[in-house]
Parts: structure tokens; C-alpha cells; sequence
């Protein structure tokens, strides 16, 4: 093979690779009722790795200088540390490779009050006009899991032979969450793209997207997803058949900086007008689904 | 022998102080009946509540994870009794007109600390309020008996520790998450640390020690 020939075969790797890389950003779908979604490449995750923190004074440190000293926040005993670090160690979880093998779309945002309204022809949300404004553009919620397999199923029938809707599982939304971060999300970049300690919903697109341009999938309202909720901190690798609740991700409007991660893994009923969802969508080719459907 | 039994018994009663006339128990002393873990706090999701000789008590699981017990019932206007043992250095709280994720008001017990204040969960308090004279009435390492009196649409609240008034206060405005008027009774135990150093540092060891506790018992209510 000439010199020439491997140049032009790594350069078209190269483009291949960064057209992959592109398409991740970039495939886009918007179905007829408007609801845009984002194309996600397969690919793996460690979920549930749990490093338990153990400081003195935790974030507050950052705040703490040689004038200000320790701002009155008390300091316990070194065996209390010691025993931090050691409860720390017997706690930490290794978490668990998940592998996404198939591509799917997901919700560029969460699902609004006015496309609820379109499918549906009604409202159940809390905060509609008068108690906030431009409430059309504010994430649907005060609905339950059951409510949205009702949206679900019409929106199916009214896209029917264009493309196939569900809640996305929890791994497929973690997935699409994390945009390829490996490790937990800062407080800082939580709180540049999550709407958390807020009053009420906000318009939907308002806050930094993740790596991957998907918006609010931390904070505004808490994102039903398909899987039962198993009562522990984290999802196992392979969620319950059966189960009381199902699992909400994402944080509320009113979360802190502690859970508006995309590791929370939390359960129903929520506190109704702080839930919502947003949809997977698997595109129809030539009758058949693209991705196979679960 | 029977005779010392009753009469022990009698002693072990006359300890425990008793749930005031026309309250209702909100805990049997047994189980955990009537109450449950929220599942959407930002506190934690797993905290171990457990019952021991009579009372709750509570504490983190695992390692730095906290969370909230709260009552089945909601409650709008009411007066709650219940009585208190808490470890210093760990903070909690009993939660007033609480949603399911933890948003409410809240009367702080934390030594050494605000115990008694009023202050808010997720939420702003228009009108906060100080336990200034909690001391006076403390009985440090042993029970405490609060006593909170809870009503209106825009809450008129009073709090007695150990029966003695503490503060009374009357709200500018509605200040709960879509205007709430009722929710429930909840009982927190602080979180410390968070899932990964990559997120931050977490909140200072001090705000839940290694192994502290906070136990609650004789729980009633009274609906107004």
C-alpha cells in the first residue's frame, strides 16, 4: 500500500469518526405535533458508582481563608473523621456497566403544557396561565405515570406508520443525561444548566444544555421513565418486573444541588405538579420500526 | 412479683411524660404504621428509620445519605406534640405543611445550634423566628417536648418546648410551593456527603456526625 493510500484511508476515518461525532449533536427529528427530538448513539456507562464524600467542612471549605478561619462551623473530634473515611470505605459502590446497543431518539425537552394539550385537548398541569406566564411553554405535569401511557398510546395512533413513542427506560434516559460524562456532574455546571431552587415550573430551554444539546434533564420537573422503582439508592442492572412506584429522574424545580444529578435515582407519586416526562422515540422505516421496540 | 411488675411499669410511665388530653398518636410506639420514606428528597432516599425501645430513631444509610419520614396524612390546621432526644452535631428537623420532596416549613433541632427556629426547606419563611430562650427550658441529653400550634392560609404558627411559649408568629404571605394549605408531618435526618467528589465537597461532617442520632416519641396531633 502506498504512503498516499494510508493518508487517504486514515483521513477517511477521520471524517468518518467526526461524522459520527457531529451526528451526535446534530440528528434532529421534529414529529407533527412539534416535539423536537435528539438522535443518541449506542454506547456503555458505569451507573450507580457511589464515592461517598468525607471532608471537614465540606463545600464550605472553598468559602474558608486564612481571616475568615474555620466561620464558626464546628470541628469534631479526628476519630469522627477517622470513622468518615472508614464508613466511607465500607459503603463505596463499584456501580455496574450498562451498553446501550441501539440508537433512539429522545426529547430535546421536556414534553410542554400546549403539545399535552394538543394530543390530550386538555390541562392537568398546576402552574397554567395566571399562576405563571407563558405556561405553554412550561413542562406538563401533575400527571401520573398511567397518564402519560394514555398520551403515549394517542400520540402513537396519531403518528402511526411515521414512528413509535415510549418512555424512555432509565438507562436510556441516564444515558442521554450524562452526554458521555463518566463521572457525577459538578455543583457548578448543575447549576448552570438545572432549574432547581425555583418556586414554580419554568419555560422549558432556558438553562445550558448538556453535551449531547439536551435540555432540562436536571431540574424543572422530575422525568418519569418506563422502569418500577426498586426501593434503594441506585437502579440494579436489571430493574424489577414488579413495584409499587415508578423511578423519577431529574430533580424538581425547587431540588438542590444534591439531587439534580443525573446518578438520583428517586420514586414516585412525587408531589404531583413537580412531575413530568419527556418521550423516546424509535423512527418507522418502510413499515417496520428502526429500532426494535421493547 | 406481679405487684413489683405494676409498679415498675408504673414508675416507667410516670417517665415517660404523656401525650396531652384530645391529641391523637401519630406513632404506636411499635412500628412505623402510618408513616413512610420519601422517595423524592433531596436528603436521600434510603435513611434508616428504625424503632428502638419504644421510639424512632434515626440516622443515615448508607454513609452520608440522609432522608425524611413522613406522616401518610396531611394536615392543614393543627397542634402537634411530640417529644425529642438528639445527639449534637447533627441536624434535623420536624417538617411542617411538607410536600412529597421535602419542601416546608421547619422548626431546626440541631446542637450546638438553631433549635427551635423556624426556617424554611426549599422555600423562603416571610417572617423566620428564634428560639431565644430555649435554653432556659433545655434539658441537655435527655427528652424535650415540642408542642407546635400550626393554622391558616397563611400560617399562624406557636411553638412551646417543654411547655413553655417560645414564639408566635403570624406570616405576611403563603409562602408554600402552589400555595399549599395542608401537607405533611415529616421528620429529617441531614445528608453529608454526595455521590462523588467530582460533584463537590458535600456539607461539613458537623452537619450529621458519624453515627449520630435523633429520636422522637409519644408523636400526636390534634386537628383544629
Amino acid at each position: 500500500m502506498s504512503t498516499i493510500n494510508k493518508i487517504t484511508i486514515a483521513f477517511a476515518l477521520i471524517m468518518l469518526i467526526a461524522n459520527r461525532l457531529s451526528a451526535q449533536e446534530k440528528k434532529t427529528y421534529v414529529n407533527s405535533i412539534g416535539i423536537e427530538f435528539i438522535e443518541i448513539q449506542p454506547g456503555s456507562m458505569v451507573v450507580g458508582k457511589f464515592q461517598p464524600t468525607t471532608t471537614k467542612f465540606g463545600f464550605i471549605e472553598q468559602y474558608m481563608t486564612k481571616e475568615s478561619g474555620d466561620m464558626g462551623i464546628p470541628v469534631l473530634p479526628d476519630s469522627d473523621y477517622a470513622l468518615s473515611e472508614e464508613l466511607s470505605k465500607r459503603d463505596a459502590l463499584p456501580g455496574f456497566t450498562v451498553t446501550i446497543s441501539k440508537s433512539y431518539y429522545i426529547g430535546t425537552f421536556e414534553v410542554t403544557q400546549a403539545q399535552w394539550k394538543k394530543v390530550m385537548g386538555t390541562n392537568p398541569s398546576f402552574f397554567q396561565e395566571g399562576k405563571v406566564s407563558n405556561a405553554d411553554q412550561h413542562p406538563i405535569e401533575s400527571v401520573t405515570w398511567n397518564d402519560v401511557q394514555a398520551f403515549i398510546k394517542k400520540l402513537n395512533k396519531l403518528e402511526k406508520g411515521k414512528a413509535i413513542y415510549r418512555l424512555p427506560t432509565e438507562f436510556e434516559w441516564e444515558y442521554a443525561a450524562r452526554a458521555g460524562a463518566t463521572d457525577d456532574i459538578s455543583w457548578s455546571e448543575i447549576n448552570a444548566s438545572a432549574q432547581i431552587a425555583k418556586l414554580t415550573t419554568q419555560p422549558i430551554g432556558q438553562k445550558k444544555p448538556n453535551a449531547w444539546g439536551l435540555y432540562d434533564m436536571l431540574g424543572n420537573v422530575w422525568e418519569w421513565v418506563d422502569d418500577y422503582y426498586n426501593e434503594k439508592i441506585f437502579a440494579d442492572p436489571v430493574p424489577p418486573k414488579k413495584g409499587k412506584e415508578h423511578v423519577l429522574k431529574g430533580a424538581p424545580f425547587y431540588g438542590d444541588v444534591k439531587n439534580a444529578t443525573y446518578m438520583t435515582h428517586a420514586g414516585g407519586p412525587g408531589s404531583k405538579y413537580d412531575v413530568g416526562f419527556r418521550l423516546l422515540m424509535e423512527l418507522v422505516e418502510s413499515g417496520k420500526p428502526k429500532a426494535e421496540s421493547r | 412479683m406481679r405487684y413489683v411488675l405494676i409498679l415498675l411499669v408504673s414508675i416507667g410511665n410516670l417517665c415517660h411524660a404523656q401525650i396531652p388530653d384530645g391529641f391523637t398518636p401519630l406513632f404506636n410506639g411499635k412500628n412505623l404504621k402510618g408513616w413512610h420514606v420519601s422517595r423524592s428528597t433531596h436528603q436521600g432516599t434510603t435513611p434508616n428509620f428504625h424503632l428502638e425501645e419504644g421510639a424512632i430513631v434515626a440516622s443515615q444509610q448508607p454513609y452520608g445519605q440522609g432522608g425524611l419520614l413522613m406522616t401518610d396524612q396531611t394536615f392543614r390546621d393543627f397542634e402537634l406534640y411530640l417529644e425529642i432526644k438528639i445527639d449534637s452535631f447533627a441536624n434535623g428537623g420536624i417538617f411542617l405543611r411538607s410536600n412529597e420532596g421535602g419542601s416546608a416549613y421547619q422548626v431546626e433541632l440541631v446542637l450546638p445550634g438553631g433549635t427551635g427556629d423556624l426556617v424554611g426547606e426549599r422555600i423562603p419563611v416571610s417572617v423566620p423566628a428564634e428560639a431565644k430562650d430555649r435554653e432556659k427550658v433545655w434539658k441537655a441529653g435527655d427528652w424535650n417536648s415540642f408542642r407546635i400550634r400550626m393554622t391558616g392560609e397563611i400560617p399562624h404558627i406557636t411553638l412551646w418546648i417543654n411547655g413553655v411559649e417560645m414564639w408566635d408568629v403570624i406570616q405576611t404571605k403563603n409562602d408554600f410551593i402552589a400555595g399549599a394549605t395542608e401537607g405533611m408531618i415529616a421528620l429529617q435526618c441531614h445528608w453529608t456527603a454526595v455521590y462523588s467528589p467530582a460533584a463537590s465537597k458535600g456539607m461539613p461532617l458537623s452537619s450529621w456526625r458519624p453515627g449520630a442520632t435523633h429520636r422522637y416519641r409519644n408523636i400526636a396531633i390534634k386537628k383544629l
